[in-house]
């Protein structure tokens, strides 16, 4: 996991590094919809409810899965 | 119903506390389906301005499940039981820091659930750079109220969870962005399914788990919008790990495509693939815990792999001729085909859902 850990954030670094910085008034394109939230609250949540009972793995997300019998 | 009356009851109180602000209620419909076990989801989610610097987000959802899996009840008939959950979030922007805090309760017949969470954020860079920290907890009540066997007879048992998440998201350019999200979930005591049967040497057995499992993901997203063609492409990947043994990769590429204004379609493709559990094995030589400590045959820590097709389409008011609010309206509909290469088999899902804003 450290190795990985390193790696994103080397990979991160980078990238961050290379963006130059976007003024408020040039990020018409960053605040469509399809750029900030294409899926709602609602159908995340049933997403990651139904693979964490179909699936081994979860998490990724920044919100808790689970709460349910499906263990 | 008396759960979503209240939760609506809640919303507009909540929505009265200013004298004008914005708001939307999405009403979703899910229906999944694979063959044995087919569930539908009705849901509700309101977010509402709470003042000039608040937001209140809440929902509430019933899950109907109707399932023909032989270990869900003890005689191998189907079952069928309904959950219910509501939640309930508030976070609050203070310059260049915003803090939130959410809870949820989640309740059926065998298992009772709660969890609460916070969150901080911090901008830099002129809002170029977000970092955030949240940290949750919850606790879980399980029983085997829905069929009591002879493998586990009167079970009254308690999980406590942990999670820690800590998230970058970076603007690379005016039409592109990245995060990555790193989550820590800590799970600490009953882990079993209280109906699974594992086939040993010495006859059917109930299952063993250990007592904890530590989880770690980390995943990572990049958007970007190409002006030319409307189009925006997500690319996510996320790799996964815990205490048991299981590693999992979940690479995801979406794509959605704008065609006119209110009008976007968009398409989809997940692929999953897991090893099993260290422990995990189809059949076991003895139920002996000198010998055999855990025993699961649980499909979900079996060695697998999966993918999902995913297609949606979505349309605003607007292109009905509707303006202002109604103009906003939002209709959408996603059709899924899920191939899981286990013993659930495939699936199919589908949503429908309706977006309304609203000024109060």
């Amino acid at each position: 996991m450290s190795r990985t850990l390193r790696v994103v954030g080397a990979v991160l670094l980078l990238a961050a590094s290379a963006c130059a910085v976007v003024r408020p008034h040039q990020r018409e394109h960053l605040a469509r919809r399809s750029m900030t939230q294409d899926r709602d609250a609602g159908e995340s949540r049933f997403r990651q409810h139904s693979a964490g009972a179909r699936e081994g793995a979860d998490g990724g997300t920044g919100e808790p899965g689970g709460g349910c019998g499906c263990n | 119903m008396r759960g979503l009356a209240v939760a609506i009851a809640v919303l507009a109180i909540a929505s009265g506390a200013t004298a004008r602000a914005d708001g939307e209620i999405t009403l979703r419909g899910v229906y999944y389906k694979e063959h044995a076990t087919r569930v539908e989801q009705p849901m509700v989610d309101g977010t509402f301005d709470a003042g000039d610097n608040a937001t209140v987000d809440a929902h509430v959802l019933v899950d109907a499940i109707t399932s023909a899996s032989a270990g869900a009840t003890a005689d191998g008939s189907a079952f069928s039981e309904r959950r219910w959950e509501a939640g309930l979030g508030y976070t609050r922007n203070l310059g260049a820091w915003r803090a939130g805090a959410a809870g949820r309760i989640s309740t059926e017949s065998d298992y009772d659930s709660w969890f609460a969470s916070g969150r901080i954020a911090r901008d830099l860079a002129d809002k170029n750079t977000t970092i955030a920290l949240g940290f949750g907890a919850g606790r879980d009540h399980i029983t085997n109220a829905g069929a009591k066997g002879p493998f586990a007879p009167d079970i009254s048992e308690h999980l406590v969870a942990l999670m820690g998440t800590a998230s970058l998201t970076q603007i690379l350019s005016t039409n592109a962005l990245a995060s990555v999200t790193y989550d820590l979930g800590i799970l600490d005591g009953y882990l079993e399914n209280p109906y699974r049967t594992v086939i040993t040497a010495d006859g059917l057995v109930g299952e063993r788990v250990p007592q904890r499992r530590t989880r770690n993901a980390v995943a990572a997203l990049v958007r970007n919008y190409f002006p030319s063609t409307e189009t925006t492409l997500i690319a996510s990947y996320r790799y996964y790990r815990d205490g048991w043994g299981v590693h999992a990769h979940t690479p995801e590429v979406r794509v959605v495509q704008q065609a006119g204004d209110g009008l976007a379609f968009g398409a989809g493709f997940r692929y999953y693939r897991q090893t099993r559990a260290s422990f995990w094995k189809p059949t076991y030589p003895s139920s002996d815990p000198a010998m055999e400590p855990f025993l699961t045959d649980d499909p979900k820590l079996s060695a697998f792999t999966g993918a999902t097709m995913t297609m949606r389409f979505e349309v605003e008011g607007s292109v009905f001729g509707f303006s202002g609010l109604l103009g906003a309206m939002r209709g959408e509909a996603i059709v899924e085909y899920a191939v899981q290469h286990n013993r659930f088999g495939n699936a199919g899902v589908g949503h429908v859902a309706l977006t309304v804003p609203f000024e109060y």
